[in-house]
């Protein structure tokens, strides 16, 4: 990042020949098996997608998937709007939550090690086999929490979409924590690198234990923010059980206007460009957070 | 930093001042705990509890028959369950060694080395990270047809080991390695071989592990090589040959079988867990430099 800035950049050869050496294998693997494959459906979402006879016949469509996607489409046009408010939610909380629940981890206190195998163990269950059978048999929600904050009593005084988000919020709880498995590690990782000697100093400064959180800790985390943010975001979205990827993978297989793999690709592609925008958005907030504090 | 502080997580005794953070981590822990010894109960359950709706969270009889069920099947298939599963330790293990070994080095190059590219490359892998996998598995078929790969064993492996997600964690944690540390082993005459062993690996073990746990889901997992791209039987991994039985319908036979199938394929991914949580939650703290 920081050489984008300097006018002219000295490249020293020996980083040229060892940088390109070490990525060589994992970049052809990278362009055959991802990258050529994306531009692939790319193609394939202009076009109206044939098999005859175990080849694939394209025929250029223009513009036509991605305007029956946009406007006739309701189904997928209301999943990406879900996806969105879903997204907006989720993102805060799984980053304060996991935030949270990293400090306490990283205290000093007995039986940490075993608390954090625990806080980790999700992540075995959220991209392993079986979340989908949670998810059916309704383990991932939590009956009662709806019983046990009265919304009905609060429906006067709160506006309705903060009563809604709340709603949500609860009743996916779970699910929140389950996702949190990998965040948590980054945090706390982040937080055992920091500098003690700047916790000393504050504190013979006098700061409280509040003071330095928000002053030391939270902007020495920022990258660490930025991180986990992109990481959700990522996750959520290519979660395989997420409505939209499911109308996608359902889309594959179907014929007719609703089906077909340019139809598909293109309510890929659609889906992809609104993501890229709700990450540049999130991460343009923590970025100019970044560039006060340096000030 | 003073001494190895962090490496000295868990103080000696117990005392009352922690009780505050006990209150809030325990009901946390208890929903984290949960699923899986849900998965284990629901495995054993016959077919009326199965059905019981809604579902119970302990198993009151509990019964072999859901596995009876699913060995008798087994039994009855034409290529035998062992040449499906050794496939799959096959495939699982190879597919871990590489990915991590093709992440670690990219992302080390990738954080550490100025080059023509360098961010252009990393951006590319994060947006490619966002790209709903499903969608490329039709391009995917198509390249391996070209390539000549159908009805290879390698086709199990070949897509799945350049890892996007493994490249993305690791060259962050990469970055978090200070550069002088990698200035003063290439002082001491260390070769960029020795550098990417003896440091960055060591230094990176937490993001190893994670992704090693990652990278084991998905080559355990995976059926797409064996829907798509396999024909022949032999080939096929263990996690396609269990789906055959569990997709047949909602019979409660089938309802059963799929629950001890569940847990079938679920206990190796833990029990990788477990080997690799110590090494995910130890050393993190060093970095070696005061």
């Amino acid at each position: 990042m920081k050489n984008n800035k300097k006018p002219k950049v000295q490249y020293s050869r020996s980083d040229i020949l060892s940088g390109y050496g070490f990525c060589a294998l994992w970049l052809v693997g990278f362009m055959v098996f991802t990258l050529y494959p994306i531009i692939q459906t790319l193609i394939f979402s202009f076009s109206n997608v044939t098999v005859d006879s175990g080849s694939f016949q394209t025929e250029s469509v223009g513009f036509s998937n991605y305007i029956y996607a946009l406007s006739k489409d309701t189904d997928f046009i209301n999943g990406i709007k879900d996806y969105v408010i879903k997204l907006v939610l989720y993102v805060p909380v799984i980053t304060v939550i996991s935030l949270i629940l990293a400090m306490l981890l990283n205290s000093k206190l007995k039986g940490t090690g075993f608390f954090r195998t625990v806080f980790f163990l999700p992540v075995i269950i959220t991209s392993g086999p079986v979340i989908g059978i949670f998810i059916e048999q309704g383990v991932a929600s939590f009956p009662g929490i709806e019983q046990l904050i009265n919304f009905e009593s609060l429906a006067g005084t709160v506006p309705q979409f903060l009563l809604d988000a709340l709603q949500f919020l609860t009743s996916e709880f779970i699910m929140i924590l389950w996702f949190s498995g990998i965040q948590i590690l980054v945090f706390m990782t982040g937080l055992q690198k920091m500098d003690k000697n700047m916790y000393e100093a504050a504190q013979i400064d006098g700061a409280s234990k509040w003071e330095m959180f928000w002053k030391l800790t939270l902007p020495a985390l920022n990258p660490t923010i930025v991180l986990n943010v992109v990481f959700t975001v990522v996750m959520q979205s290519v979660f395989s059980l997420n409505p939209i990827v499911m109308r996608i993978t359902s889309a594959y297989t179907e014929q007719g206007a609703t089906g077909g793999f340019g139809y598909s690709s293109a309510m890929a592609w659609i889906y992809f460009i609104v993501m890229l925008a709700l990450l540049g958005v999130s991460v343009l907030i923590f970025k100019k957070h970044e560039r006060r504090v340096k000030k | 930093m003073a001494s190895f502080q962090g490496k000295k997580i868990n103080p000696k005794h117990f005392h009352i001042s922690q009780l505050k953070f006990y209150i809030i981590l325990l009901p946390f822990a208890v929903f984290m705990v949960l699923p899986i010894i849900y998965i284990f109960t629901t495995a054993f359950k016959p077919a009326d509890e199965l059905f019981k709706f809604p579902p119970s969270f302990f198993v009151k009889n509990p019964t072999w028959d859901n596995y009876k069920a699913l060995f008798e099947l087994m039994a009855g298939s034409s290529v035998p369950a062992s040449r499906y599963l050794f496939n799959s330790v096959i495939v699982t293990i190879l597919t871990v060694v590489i990915s991590i070994f093709l992440a670690v080095s990219a992302g080390y190059v990738l954080s550490k080395k100025n080059f023509k590219g360098r961010n252009v490359l990393f951006e590319i892998n994060t947006l490619a990270l966002m790209f709903v996998p499903i969608a490329v598995s039709i391009p995917r078929f198509i390249i391996i047809v070209n390539l000549g790969l159908v009805d290879r064993f390698i086709t199990n492996i070949l897509p799945i080991i350049a890892m996007p997600i493994g490249v993305f964690l690791l060259k962050q944690f990469v970055d978090q390695i200070p550069d002088p540390l990698i200035e003063a082993a290439k002082m001491d005459g260390a070769g960029e071989w020795t550098i990417l062993f003896r440091v960055i690996i060591p230094m990176v073990r937490p993001a190893l592990a994670t992704v090693a746990i990652l990278s084991f889901q998905s080559a355990w997992g995976n059926v797409e090589a064996s829907t798509l791209y396999l024909n022949n039987e032999s080939l096929k991994t263990f996690a396609y040959y269990i789906t055959t039985f569990s997709s047949g319908g909602s019979s409660t036979v089938t309802q059963g079988i799929t629950a001890a199938s569940a847990l079938i394929m679920f206990l190796p991914n833990l029990i990788i867990f477990i080997c690799m949580q110590s090494k995910v939650m130890d050393t993190m703290a060093h970095s070696g430099i005061k």
